[in-house]
């Protein structure tokens, strides 16, 4: 495997870098080798949401600079990974020039689980987490990018893993970026349904893909003294003893 | 109706202390989305849902020339097509109509697109007794309340206050009976089909081809307010066409399985024209009122164009975790959900309905599920833009200089590692001070975040840095 680009989100780098030494130590055991471009910034999603064309445009055209001579670009983020294979086409949409080395970043641009099942043909990682678990289905992972099946089965196969149902997986969790930020009230209500759930479930951890979630729910839960842990899939599948961060 | 829509966030607070609302919708969306899971089984979902995109995208970007197309033919059929660029030419068509073939009284079928010009009041103030004879569009006629939703405007409301509305505005006795209420309702009704002279409609589906219209119910009343009344007018906007009776006939099969789950209503109205020689029922006359009001300006933009899609089956309300919390009277007008945060912006103003479009988590469940091909989700995002480029096409007004400066610096920061790494210190310096046990106790900007949720502090270092550090370690 050759040209592997990783790219950690700027949620990951900023509040929860041991998300991505686990994506690095899934990698490692994998045998894949990656490069880490040290410029790499953020993707531009905020600004995309922001409504700034603009800013994200120049984002992008950096973005794309940067990682277009990887064969894959691999983030464990399925709404960045959305920001570069979608936003980044209609954004460069009038540039000919842009939009064909777009279009190309945009193939390559892969979800971490998607990338494991897809293009590694992996079934299971061969790490160990003792625990009953289930999983969020994040927003732009299951519906932006039609990723469902390739994270359960991973978590499936994970030794010493038991996976229960979550009731309404699929409902989004509240979170939205700066949606949170500015209706704080109603983003409230829908992280306190998930949670809700959450504890009904036969699980002591709810699983995700998406660092934006896992700040929302795990944020609620530790606020209300709730038992019950929130992790990234990637901490998961990087096994019981985790990283060093 | 008079729109509501600066008051989002006002009203969304009000909605969601409403403790029998919350209850209802924690209820009945689930479970209309169960009935139509069910409902597409037989029809093969994807396939079927996939078509309909086709076919609504299709037909709205030949939309000038099957408008024309279907003008033809209806008149053809001996009806009269009547294009009205905005509300006030639609109402005051109607009004003169009225006046002139001296109608006093006037049913209603329900319609959106009639509350959204206001024709309900316009008939009422100018004289003529008008009467909304869906049960749900009835009961918020006498309540005075705007729809709570675009299928079922009265869906929210309890029998008990069914029950005390009736007895207060049509006298009938009290009772916890929900359909005995729906039987009362008949009996104050039947009276005004039999003596009415107007019957107004929407249309739910029109056909270039043929010229026919659709009309779908379940209650019978759409039918008797186009077959009793002399004249009959249906109101449409100018995106409801379709190109063939093919094409209308499966749009029929999405939107009765999107709306209640229903593999058929139990009214189909198919209309070509007014009553012809030797037919026993249906109208003297009959008017197809085409209604632009703002439609042709999202028609020309691209980006905006998909919300034409849409069949107004409401479908985009039940399975949106936002209507699910604040409820269809939050949205201040008369569309709600995803479609209402789309299309209340865009005919009103986009500095009217600011919240609409921000407030949503871009979760991408209408999308999914829409049989229309409404791309929602990319036209919130789109709505956005244009409001931080001060889009005067669709009435927006910039955000403040201070929150577009804040954005630009922000853009500044992701465009050079320098000022990012820069970016990264100055943050974890400035929050220090803020820091108790791994948890950050303020942050501009995160105070509402923080009533209900940790924020974890800055890592003490970024990946960024600590990636370099263990590379140099090696």
């Amino acid at each position: 495997m050759k040209g592997v680009a990783l790219f950690v989100p700027c949620l990951i780098d900023q509040f929860l870098p041991e998300i991505g030494f686990a994506v690095v130590k899934v990698l490692q055991k994998l045998g894949v080798e990656f490069t880490y471009d040290q410029r790499q910034t953020c993707c531009g999603q905020p600004l995309v949401n922001a409504g700034d064309s603009a800013g994200a445009r120049r984002v992008a055209k950096r973005f794309i600079s940067i990682f277009e001579k990887s064969d894959y670009i691999v983030a464990p983020s399925g709404s960045c990974i959305h920001t570069v294979k979608e936003q980044y086409l209609r954004l460069l949409a009038d540039d000919p020039k842009w939009y064909q080395r777009a279009e190309k970043v945009s193939e390559r641009a892969y979800e971490f689980t998607q990338f494991l099942v897809q293009v590694l043909g992996v079934e299971e990682v061969g790490y160990r987490y003792e625990g009953k678990a289930c999983y969020h289905e994040s927003c732009s992972i299951l519906r932006q990018l039609g990723i469902s099946d390739e994270p359960k089965q991973l978590l499936n196969n994970v030794a010493g893993l038991e996976m229960n149902p979550l009731k309404d997986a699929d409902i989004c969790c509240g979170f939205g970026g700066e949606f949170a930020i500015n209706y704080p009230y109603i983003s409230e209500e829908i992280v306190r349904e998930k949670v809700k759930n959450f504890q009904d479930a036969d699980a002591d951890i709810l699983v995700l893909g998406e660092p934006g979630c896992l700040l929302n729910i795990r944020g609620y839960l530790t606020r209300h003294g709730m038992s019950g842990q929130v992790r990234h899939i990637a901490e998961i599948l990087a096994g019981q003893e985790g990283v060093q961060a | 109706m008079k729109p509501q829509t600066e008051k989002f966030k006002e009203l969304a607070r009000e909605n969601m202390s409403d403790g029998t609302q919350r209850a209802m919708l924690k209820l009945f969306p689930p479970l209309l989305k169960q009935l139509r899971d069910a409902s597409f089984q037989d029809l093969g979902e994807e396939a079927a849902m996939e078509k309909g995109r086709r076919i609504r995208e299709d037909a709205v970007r030949d939309l000038p020339y099957l408008l024309e197309r279907f003008e033809d033919e209806v008149t053809k059929a001996g009806a009269k097509v009547v294009w009205a660029r905005d509300g006030k030419e639609a109402n005051d068509f109607i009004l003169s109509l009225a006046k002139e073939k001296g109608c006093r009284i006037c049913v209603k079928g329900k319609s959106m697109v009639s509350e959204e010009i206001s024709l309900r009041e316009a008939l009422v103030e100018s004289g003529i007794e008008t009467y909304e004879t869906d049960l749900g569009e009835f009961i918020i006629q006498l309540a005075e309340r705007p729809p709570f939703h675009i299928v079922g405007p009265a869906i929210n409301m309890t029998v008990k206050e069914v029950s005390d509305l009736f007895h207060e505005k049509i006298g009938s006795p009290e009772t916890e009976d929900a359909n005995e209420l729906g039987g009362y309702a008949r009996q104050f009704l039947r009276d005004k089909f039999q003596n009415a002279d107007l019957g107004i409609t929407g249309v739910n589906i029109a056909v270039a081809e043929t010229g026919s219209i659709f009309l779908v119910e379940n209650e019978g009343n759409i039918r008797y307010s186009t077959s009793g009344p002399k004249v009959h007018v249906a109101l449409m906007g100018i995106e409801k066409v379709v190109a063939t009776f093919t094409d209308a006939v499966h749009m029929l099969k999405l939107l009765t399985r999107s709306c209640m789950g229903m593999a058929i209503t139990k009214y189909v109205s198919v209309i070509n024209g007014p009553r012809k020689k030797g037919e026993n029922d249906g109208p003297e006359e009959l008017y197809i009122v085409i209604l632009d009001n703002g439609r042709s300006r999202i028609y020309a933009d691209e980006m905006l164009r998909s919300s034409l899609q849409c069949i107004k089956c409401g479908l985009c309300s039940g399975v949106c975790p936002i209507y699910a919390t604040v409820g269809g009277y939050t949205y201040g007008w008369v569309y709600s959900g995803p479609i209402g945060a789309v299309l209340n912006p865009l005919l009103l103003g986009l500095d009217r309905a600011r919240d609409l479009y921000h407030a949503t988590t871009l979760c991408g469940a209408c999308n999914r599920y829409c049989p229309a091909g409404v791309d929602l989700r990319g036209i919130l995002l789109d709505l956005r833009a244009k409001e931080m480029t001060g889009n005067k096409t669709f009435g927006a007004k910039r955000p403040s200089l201070f929150h577009r400066l804040f954005i630009r610096f922000w853009s500044w920061a992701l465009l050079s590692t320098f000022l990012y790494n820069m970016g990264s210190i100055a943050a974890r310096v400035l929050t220090a001070p803020f820091v108790r046990g791994g948890k950050l106790l303020w942050m501009p900007g995160f105070s509402g975040w923080m009533k209900a949720r940790d924020l974890p502090r800055f890592a003490p270092k970024t990946f960024h840095r600590l990636f370099a550090q263990m590379n140099e370690q090696r």
